[in-house]
């Protein structure tokens, strides 16, 4: 182990429970290096300042729900609830589904349940959560059985120095459908680090749709790092919103691992202040007839950084692909700034891949339009902000997260 | 209403009005014509408050304030429109989204209370009727997808519901078949008022024949070169700018 990965890991526990992939965790944190500036991955995401905290894993949930934080993010939608703060599963606080075909539970209480993803093996961010990874969810739907309701993940992060290992697993099983919100938030006075991984099975012809959303207070590192596998003629579409949060890594990676799979994955990010966010997308189509379609639009505010990496690789055998990538950049302010990065290998001959990228500034046509018609600088640029995000926010199905979802917004930016 | 005094105006190095005099009183209708690059469109940009131009002199009285003291937004809301030669495709803010926007900020200004919702719709209904507005492209993303006809109606559309004090049309009747010309002059028609003013900026006399005007002006090298009254459009028509 390095000399700073070795001091950082030093407060962290783990069960000991002598799980094949915890200790694939331990082993990989061993022999991967801390990422730098050096690597092309990180780049523009360096972690320095993460390593110079003394995090600490919080065990217990013995003191009580922090009042700032509403157990349930997203009251006025009709969904199931799990909850965990600090990686810890919130039994009082949860409404989980109890209905054939349906299993839904904490990791913990799942029994044993294989993840296949090799994170854990490649990235030492990866190795981390392999390693001291808590609680999460673990949700089967079986075949043909549609999940009758939404189910929130809520995790909270609360605390100074905490450091949380969720991990989720999801299969659902051919023909059947899920509908997850997976939500994070933190308190105002948390530090630290949310460090999750979930991985999805996507059977044929089944259905998985993720909403996530991060609207994390405080100065809370984030990773999250979703591996879904999509298997023949399944549907995977998700929407990622990051609304605030100080440091944020999103990287969602999927595997087109049958014929004629369709991937929709959109995202949106706003930062304002000092904040950083950061896009990494793979979508990898190694079997014939696959679509995909990818939007993600970023507004970079004051002297915020932003991140976008899309890659999609079109495999040998992928014939017939029909892969879409669009990104689109507002750097608002003078100190604010983005980097995007698309890339595309393509292997195969019969396909049809577009992508667009672009970073630029608020449209002073459209601007001046809307102010000449008595609109001032302020409300016309909010009108154009909601169209922008709207291309987004419009593809959430269920109108109430997508209220809830605009109003933090409104309120962050006080629109 | 306007007064339009020694008015200098450039973009960037490039000097466009070079001391234009105008005045506009209340319920006239002033038609500004002149050769491609005169400076008709910038008087139009100047007045509105674009940012592109600078003024270096002169002054522009409205209504007794300093109007180049003003942002676009606050010019609009003293009761000052443009309706755009190019008006702007706005992809996401519905038009009536826009209106509402629009509407409630002028009331905010006079410190009134937003429209009622059975108020504004009422309004919509009424001022679409005027210039015979598709109700589907007032439900649609402002200008996205509409012909150049549409456009227009549009912009006469909106100045109908913020019912301007002095409206100012540049080049409206251009991209305009007959049957498009009929129905935007029609609008423009229905809102002429004692009290409200139009300047109307034009390469061709057909608009005139429907917007009937009480002055002409020729612009000219960024100056007001003649004035007469509507025989000089049919002048103009006839002749070219070239004997004046």
């Amino acid at each position: 182990m390095t000399g700073s990965s070795n001091s950082f890991v030093s407060k962290f526990t783990s069960p000991g429970d002598n799980s094949i992939i915890r200790n694939e965790g331990f082993e990989a944190l061993e022999y991967l290096p801390v990422p730098t500036r050096r690597s092309e991955r990180w780049k523009y995401s360096p972690i320095t300042k993460l390593l110079t905290n003394s995090l600490s894993t919080k065990e217990s949930d013995s003191t009580v729900w922090p009042q700032e934080i509403s157990p349930n993010p997203v009251p006025h939608l009709d969904a199931y609830l799990i909850v965990f703060r600090n990686g810890v599963f919130i039994s009082s606080l949860s409404d989980l589904p109890v209905s054939e075909g349906v299993v839904c539970s904490p990791m913990s209480s799942a029994g044993d349940q294989v993840f296949t993803n090799t994170y854990h093996k490649t990235e030492w961010v990866g190795a981390m959560n392999a390693a001291y990874h808590q609680d999460g969810m673990y949700l089967r739907v079986e075949k043909n059985v549609v999940l009758d309701r939404p189910i929130i993940v809520h995790h909270l992060t609360d605390g100074t120095d905490a450091a949380c290992f969720p991990r989720h697993l999801i299969s659902i099983a051919e023909g059947a459908e899920a509908n997850v919100v997976v939500w994070s938030s933190a308190t105002s006075e948390s530090t630290g680090m949310n460090n999750g991984v979930l991985e999805a099975h996507i059977a044929s012809n089944a259905h998985l749709k993720i909403d996530k959303i991060c609207n994390e207070n405080g100065e809370v590192f984030h990773f999250s790092h979703e591996q879904i596998i999509q298997e023949s003629s399944s549907n995977y579409s998700m929407n990622t919103f990051t609304i605030m949060g100080h440091w944020v890594r999103n990287e969602l990676n999927i595997l087109s691992n049958g014929s004629g799979t369709d991937s929709v994955f959109n995202g949106t990010f706003l930062p304002t202040g000092s904040e950083h966010v950061d896009n990494h997308t793979t979508m990898d189509h190694a079997h014939p007839d696959g679509t995909s379609s990818e939007l993600y639009r970023g507004i970079m505010y004051d002297n915020s950084t932003g991140v976008f990496n899309g890659k999609i690789f079109v495999r040998k055998d992928a014939q017939r692909t029909n892969a879409y990538q669009q990104n689109t950049n507002i750097v608002a302010d003078k100190g604010a700034s983005i980097n995007a990065k698309p890339e595309l290998e393509i292997y195969a001959d019969d396909v049809k891949c577009s992508h667009g990228c672009t970073v630029g500034q608020f449209d002073t046509e459209a601007l001046f339009y809307l102010m000449s018609r008595g609109i001032d600088l302020k409300s016309a640029k909010s009108l154009l902000v909601r169209a922008f995000v709207g291309d987004v926010l419009n593809s959430v199905k269920s109108e109430d997260l997508r209220n809830e979802i605009m109003n933090l917004y409104s309120e962050k930016h006080n629109w | 209403m306007l007064k339009i005094k020694n008015l200098h105006a450039q973009v960037g190095e490039h000097q466009i009005l070079k001391g234009l005099n105008l005045e506009v009183k209340p319920g006239e209708v002033h038609a500004i014509m002149g050769p491609n690059g005169s400076g008709k469109s910038t008087l139009a940009s100047v007045l509105s408050g674009r940012d592109l131009y600078e003024v270096t002199e002169g002054t522009v009285e409205f209504e007794g304030i300093d109007l180049l003291d003003l942002d676009a937004s606050d010019r609009a809301r003293e009761g000052l429109f443009l309706a755009f030669q190019y008006p702007v495709e706005i992809p996401g803010v519905s038009n009536i989204n826009f209106m509402r926007a629009a509407l409630n900020g002028k009331r905010a200004h006079k410190g009134l209370d937003p429209i009622k919702g059975k108020d504004f719709l009422a309004k919509v209904k009424e001022c679409a009727e005027l210039v015979e507005l598709d109700g589907r492209l007032r439900d649609r993303s402002v200008n996205e997808g509409f012909s150049g006809g549409e456009k227009k109606r549009n912009e006469i559309f909106q100045m109908a519901m913020l019912e301007p004090k002095l409206a100012i049309l540049d080049e409206t009747d251009s991209g305009l078949d007959i049957d498009a010309l009929r129905v935007v002059s029609k609008g423009v028609n229905a809102m002429r008022s004692a009290d409200r003013s139009f300047i109307v900026i034009t390469h061709y006399q057909r608009l005139l024949d429907h917007i009937v005007p009480d002055f002409v002006h020729v612009l000219s090298g960024g100056k007001i070169v003649k004035t007469g009254g509507p025989e000089l459009a049919l002048e103009l028509e006839e002749k070219g700018y070239d004997w004046i």
